[in-house]
Order: C-alpha cells, then sequence, then structure tokens
C-alpha cells in the first residue's frame, strides 16, 4: 500500500478557517450568538481582573457537535505514534 | 453601530467551515500519553509522550472528537493535560513541591469515565479550578488500572511557600485555604456526592511512602 502515488490529501474548510481565524477578545468584540447558542457565562468574564478568557461547563459543550476537525492532516499517524491503536496492547475488554 | 461592525464576526456557530475568530484559553495547554509498559523494561521517557498543545476552544475540541475515549485505552494507560512547559512528572521543577488533589472510582463500570474527564478537562481550561492569582493548577490527568479509574489534579505547592516565591508568598493558613477551595472545585466538576472524599497528598510524601500508602494531607 505504499506504492500507491495518491494526490497529497488537501486540508478541510474547517482546517483552515481554525488556522486562519484570529483570537476574538472577548471583552471588546460584542458577540451576538446565532439564536440558541449561550454566551459565556458573564458572571465569569465581568468579575474583577479576569481577562475574559474563562468559560463555563455548558458554554464549552456547545463546541462539541459543531467542531470535529482532525486538528492536522497527518494526525491518524500522529495519533499512531503517541497513543496506538490499542491493537499492540490488551484492551480492558480483553484482559486474560 | 455595532450591528455593521458584528457582521465581519463569524464563529464557529455560524459557519463551522468558514468562521473567522476562535476563542482563546486563558492558558496554552499540553496533552501527554503514557503508555502501559511493555513488559520488556521500557524507560518512563519512551512510554510519556506529547501527543498536541493548544490555545483555543475549538482546538480542544477538534482533538478531543479525533481522540482515542479513555474508556477505550489499555489499563496502565494514562491521559495528562498540562500547562505548557510543565512536564507531567514529580521531578519537573515545577511539580517538585506540589501535590495533587485525588479521587478513585472504584466502580468502573457503573461511572462514565469518558464523561467524568471531560468535565475535568473542561474546568481546567476553562479555569474554573482556581482564581487568577492563584497560580496553582499544574494540571490534570485521569490514570486506568485494572481496579479502579483515578482522576487526580496537580498543584504547584502544598500550601506552604515556595523558595522562590519570596514577598507574594501566602501564609500556610492562606496556602491552604487556597488548596482546599481549590479542592472543592475539583470535587465539583467530577460532580461527586458530599460524602465522597477528595484527598490531597504531596509528591514527595507519595515519592517516599514506597508500597505504603501516602497519608492524605488534606480532605475535601
Amino acid at each position: 500500500e505504499t506504492n500507491k502515488s495518491v494526490e497529497p490529501p488537501q486540508p478541510t474548510a474547517g482546517m483552515q478557517a481554525l488556522k486562519s481565524a484570529r483570537f476574538l477578545q472577548v471583552k471588546n468584540d460584542a458577540i451576538n450568538y446565532p439564536e440558541g447558542i449561550k454566551s459565556p457565562n458573564p458572571a465569569l468574564n465581568l468579575g474583577g481582573k479576569s481577562k475574559g478568557r474563562q468559560y463555563d461547563k455548558d458554554f464549552l459543550l456547545q463546541f462539541q457537535d459543531v467542531f470535529k476537525e482532525k486538528p492536522s492532516m497527518d494526525w491518524d499517524s500522529k495519533l499512531k505514534e503517541t497513543v496506538g491503536d490499542g491493537s499492540e496492547s490488551a484492551r480492558p475488554q480483553s484482559a486474560r | 453601530t455595532n450591528s455593521s461592525a458584528n457582521s465581519d464576526i463569524r464563529t464557529v456557530f455560524d459557519d463551522p467551515d468558514n468562521f473567522n475568530v476562535k476563542h482563546p484559553l486563558m492558558n496554552h495547554w499540553t496533552l501527554w500519553f503514557t503508555k502501559p509498559p511493555s513488559g520488556k523494561g521500557d524507560n518512563w521517557n519512551e512510554l510519556l509522550k506529547e501527543v498536541i498543545s493548544f490555545d483555543s476552544v475549538e482546538e480542544f475540541w477538534g482533538i478531543y472528537n479525533n481522540i482515542t475515549p479513555t474508556s477505550e485505552l489499555a489499563l496502565k494507560s494514562d491521559y495528562h493535560l498540562f500547562k505548557k512547559g510543565v512536564r507531567p512528572e514529580w521531578e519537573d521543577v515545577q511539580n517538585k513541591h506540589g501535590g495533587k488533589w485525588a479521587f478513585q472510582f472504584k466502580e468502573k463500570k457503573s461511572i462514565n469515565i469518558d464523561a467524568l474527564w471531560l468535565h475535568v478537562m473542561l474546568a481546567a481550561i476553562g479555569e474554573n479550578l482556581e482564581d487568577e492569582d492563584d497560580n496553582e493548577v499544574m494540571g490534570v490527568v485521569v490514570n486506568v488500572r485494572r481496579g479502579f479509574y483515578r482522576i487526580g489534579l496537580w498543584t504547584r505547592t502544598v500550601g506552604k511557600a515556595l523558595p522562590g516565591d519570596q514577598g507574594k508568598g501566602r501564609s500556610t493558613d492562606q496556602g491552604k485555604e487556597v488548596l482546599l477551595k481549590i479542592g472543592k472545585r475539583f470535587k465539583q466538576s467530577l460532580q461527586l456526592k458530599e460524602s465522597e472524599a477528595v484527598e490531597f497528598s504531596g509528591h514527595t510524601d507519595s515519592a517516599h511512602s514506597g508500597s505504603t500508602r501516602a497519608k492524605a494531607k488534606f480532605v475535601a
């Protein structure tokens, strides 16, 4: 399978958007989230010296089904090198 | 007007393929993984792997949605989510005077470890575990073991002022108070019952205790 010559895969639109997006200035950018999306808990961000980079769990969980892009094109091989695919060691279910 | 300026801002909720702003985290975080030992005398350095670093909410979810869930890891695996620049080891200069809050889930089948680990990571990256000047949280960790899952939160100190902290050090009472507050928030993030205690111990206590269990210094 290593001999196959294939076009190098292109990054997806979502990957490119993540790369080029600028950081929101949470305190200065007045954002209107689409209807049904909760803003970051204002109590967390308006209090005291916080730089506006605190987010509550309910705000963060809203991203779970919205952003699913792999971090990079070589993610699968990187994952295999670090976390492994589970095949080389016994999974909990198959412990002797 | 505000509304015309706002129309240039597109979040991932407006358009997941074409957003132009992302949500910054307060800190840069690194995810690490400990591979289970192969039993062939591998050394710790080969088992502890840096997976990836990130500093936005969107990046976090891209990683989380594309990585092996804790429930599918082999026994003796760990995930560590630490502030960038801190190795998830006792020996790291930033950890060697510190300790950890921890809780063991012994009923592995009756809990949802994936949800628990996710909620602890969200509390860490969302900065809900400590207040801005506390400067205590180093990272969070989940251990997959035969008889239990354990989730831990590593702190920079054990409540005592450190040698380099002269002047801005906290008194021992204040230090203990900060650690207890963090312990309570950790417990909340795990949605534990009031009767389920999270325990704090210093890393050096654990290191020197050998086979006997380190005595918990604090309980929350």
